[in-house]
């Protein structure tokens, strides 16, 4: 009987497993989905980009919970975004698949630096601190440090979030910015931006603030919030992370953004994964690496 | 009292792939729940044998290692070791983990939250185990050196056998526990139940249906007292079990075990 | 080791803080959980069927729940309902909640642990029931109870740090020691001395429980 008893709680554990096993097996790469180039460039053995085209695959860390630029689609179990795209068409470019890795901001640095990803496409924000730790390719983005708040918010600008409660990710490049620009705001730090949207929708903090970008998927989640007018608190251009000191692949890697950007790809990105929510149009970027890195020091 | 139980809020629970999406993601931690266990079963006996040593320096240096992880909260030691376990650990996780496991399973930052629920658990299973083979009779021992057998033998034989199936009950009541502590490691970004019930409750965004966080968190919230009630039905079970075949002897301290376990409920 | 005592010194402000809110989280969930678990317990011990009952859902859903979990339903899921709970609140609640779970079994088998003889003595000698549960069954049980609450307690301690690492977001010792880790990027050193501050608070509940234990309780 006894015995029974633990083989029935075996066979039980054993099922779920398979059933999770089961769905997973057919995990699929993300991205847009678009064929490989027939004339793909074959890159020499020892540079990253001929290992990664030996090995068949890209592995680029992006986030699993920031929409619109990485995420999760609980639907279709597929890896979306902005930057997903632009991973997808780097991949493309080296003719092979990309597998999209979850990169949380505590991590994604010591993964270029160990190898478990070859690529950071994160919303990651060029910065001289982190220029020292790893390579950044040219920006692809300019996101904007804005603040979030409900529609029928008193919360104008900067200087009104003083004595209110304002949200933002624990260890991010904000939580600095804010004890700077906005010392009397009473902070309120949590670990993921999806605590942050949660807060400001049950109303126990009035605003949130990060990169444009990030709000973004908020609104797009839940349109009874809006972005405060006014200038925003910083200027936040992304840029591809890169193993330090992998010029080569720099150069491959800047060449393709170049490419995205003069050939349309950028521009349809961009519609369909800011413009058609924000309704605000936007260029390409044209900032260098320099000036990124002293427009954030 | 409305919003409770508007079927407008239980909606997500027939259409698209929320339950499915939340049920993977419970299956995550039941397998690192079991995962945990059995390295901590291993670790908490090496832990109490040395711990009952008569070599007084081990003994204490185990004493004080039990003692040590047993009084820090288990979310502590989980996100001390995720901000300090070395990439190459995280490495060799992902190159031995074979590609059958499941996805939530395959990062790295989940040898941070195996190896934090096994310094934890094994502390306490330790603590369980000690209190089981020292709460059997004195008389045992000294009965079978009595019959020749040596310190060794006397507790493989039969101080162990015994005093560990005294704790059964105890342990499979700390596998409650783990199992509860599993949804900690969502603090560590591993995709789980509770990172699953997260995106369901935004899953509108991508064309599904109002999911909220109440309704949502409800259901993970029943997930789990059905798996930990059949659990505790079990552990009684085999203590009524342990009662009956020990009824000839004394069953000294056998309560006390339960309760220990039950009140370890950090 | 002139870093693990310059990360003290330069951030004792915010490890103070740090640990005043653990203290106090665990205090008023204390209360709640000792007046809410003997609540429970005398449901389960209840001669009514019906009454047992409501008192024995309760302890099977508290204790096979996990506070992550509860922590979200009251706090998340109770303010989208239009509760308008703060993060204290949700959060002293979840835990005093969720411990009196524990307290009432252990009053409960406190009780028990009382022979039938002296109740059959006080309701012969013309108590009624209520009073023998008042000032023969309780005060026993509650001495018996000592060291369980013990546990009960230090639990209560390191179940404090989910309150604070959770969307309740509230400024405990962990939280401190994560800011101060993310602020100056010593790990090890930040840790340690919040490590330390919750070894304090447990080795002080150890004590005090093991004085009292001496004192009071009653051992069977």
């Amino acid at each position: 009987m006894k015995t029974t008893r633990w083989a029935l709680l075996l066979v039980l554990v054993l099922g779920l497993f398979a059933a999770a096993c089961g769905d997973d097996e057919e995990e699929p790469a993300g991205g847009s989905g678009a064929e490989p180039a027939a004339d793909v460039e074959e890159f020499p053995a020892e540079t990253t980009m001929g290992r990664i085209q030996e090995a068949g695959e890209i592995k680029i860390g992006v986030k699993y919970d920031v929409p619109p630029f990485g995420f999760k689609n609980p639907q279709t179990d597929d890896i979306e975004g902005f930057d997903v795209d632009l991973g997808q068409a780097i991949a493309d470019k080296l003719g092979v698949e990309p597998n999209f890795v979850e990169a949380i901001s505590d991590n994604r640095i010591p993964f270029l630096a160990d190898g478990t990803v070859d690529l950071v496409l994160s919303t990651m924000t060029i910065n001289a601190e982190r220029d020292q730790e790893i390579d950044f390719s040219e920006p692809y983005y300019i996101a904007q440090g804005r603040i979030l708040v409900p529609q029928d918010s008193d919360i104008a600008g900067i200087d009104d979030l003083a004595g209110n409660r304002v949200c933002t990710a624990l260890g991010s490049t904000y939580e600095a910015t804010l004890k700077e620009q906005a010392p009397d705001a009473d902070l309120r730090l949590v670990d993921s931006y999806s605590e942050c949207l949660e807060l400001v929708q049950n109303g126990a903090v009035d605003a949130v603030s990060t990169d444009d970008v990030i709000l973004t998927g908020m609104i797009i989640q839940d349109d009874t919030l809006k972005l405060t007018e006014g200038e925003p608190l910083t200027t936040e251009p992304y840029g591809a992370g890169i193993k330090d000191g992998d010029t080569e692949f720099q150069e491959f890697v800047n060449g393709v953004i170049e490419e995205y950007k003069s050939g349309g790809g950028w521009a349809e990105a961009y519609e369909k994964w800011v413009g058609q929510y924000t309704g605000e149009q936007q260029e390409p970027p044209t900032m260098t690496l320099e000036e990124a890195i002293e427009v954030t020091s | 009292m409305n919003y409770l139980f508007n079927p407008e809020n239980w909606e997500w629970i027939v259409t698209g792939n929320n339950v499915r999406f939340i049920l993977q993601g419970f299956a995550v931690n039941l397998e690192i729940a079991i995962i945990s266990m059995v390295l901590s079963l291993i670790a908490g006996l090496a832990l109490a044998l040395a711990r009952l040593a008569r070599w007084t320096p081990l003994s204490v240096a185990a004493g004080t290692w039990v003692d040590v992880w047993r009084n820090l909260p288990l979310i502590f030691i989980i996100l001390y070791l995720a901000l300090s376990i070395p990439s190459s650990w995280r490495d060799a996780w992902e190159d031995v983990i074979p590609s059958w496991f499941p996805e939530g399973l395959q990062s790295g930052r989940v040898v941070a939250a195996i190896l934090g629920l096994v310094l934890y658990n094994s502390a306490v299973l330790a603590e369980i185990m000690r209190a089981g083979i020292q709460s059997l009779d004195r008389g045992q021992n000294e009965a079978a050196r009595g019959l020749g057998m040596s310190y060794r033998q006397s507790m493989r034989l039969v101080v162990l056998p015994q005093g560990l199936r005294r704790m059964v009950p105890a342990t499979v009541s700390q596998l409650i526990t783990l199992n509860k502590d599993t949804t900690l490691v969502s603090i560590v970004a591993i995709q789980e139940v509770m990172r699953h019930g997260r995106i369901v409750t935004s899953a509108n965004f991508f064309g599904g249906v109002q999911a909220p966080v109440l309704q949502v968190f409800l259901f993970v919230g029943l997930l789990f007292i059905i798996v930990n009630l059949a659990l505790s039905r079990l552990s009684r079970r085999l203590e009524i079990r342990e009662r009956k075949r020990t009824a000839v002897g004394e069953v000294k301290g056998v309560r006390g075990l339960e309760e220990q376990a039950a009140a370890g409920i950090g | 080791m002139g870093d693990y005592i310059s990360v003290l010194t330069d951030n004792l402000d915010e490890f103070l803080a740090g640990f005043w809110v653990t203290v106090r989280l665990v205090a008023f969930s204390f209360v709640i959980a000792m007046v809410v678990g003997t609540l429970v317990a005398a449901l389960r011990i209840a001669p009514s069927k019906w009454l047992q009952r409501i008192g024995g859902v309760y302890v099977e859903t508290f204790r096979n729940i996990p506070l992550l979990v509860l922590l979200f339903i009251s706090f998340a899921g109770l303010r989208r309902a239009g509760v308008g709970i703060g993060p204290w609140t949700a959060g002293i609640v979840s835990l005093g909640l969720y411990t009196a779970a524990y307290v009432a079994e252990s009053l409960r088998s406190g009780v028990f642990s009382v022979s039938k003889g002296q109740i059959e003595a006080a309701l012969s000698l013309g108590y009624t029931y209520r009073q023998t549960l008042r000032r023969v069954v309780f005060p026993q049980a509650f001495r018996t109870v000592i060291s369980p609450l013990g546990s009960l307690i230090i639990a209560m301690i390191k179940n404090s740090a989910i309150i604070g690492v959770s969307l309740l977001a509230l400024p405990d010792l962990l939280k401190a020691a994560r800011l101060v880790q993310s602020r100056t990027f010593e790990t090890n050193e930040a840790f340690l001395w919040a490590a330390a501050g919750y070894l304090v608070l447990t080795g002080l509940a150890t004590l005090t429980i093991r004085v009292l234990e001496k004192r009071y309780a009653i051992h069977r």
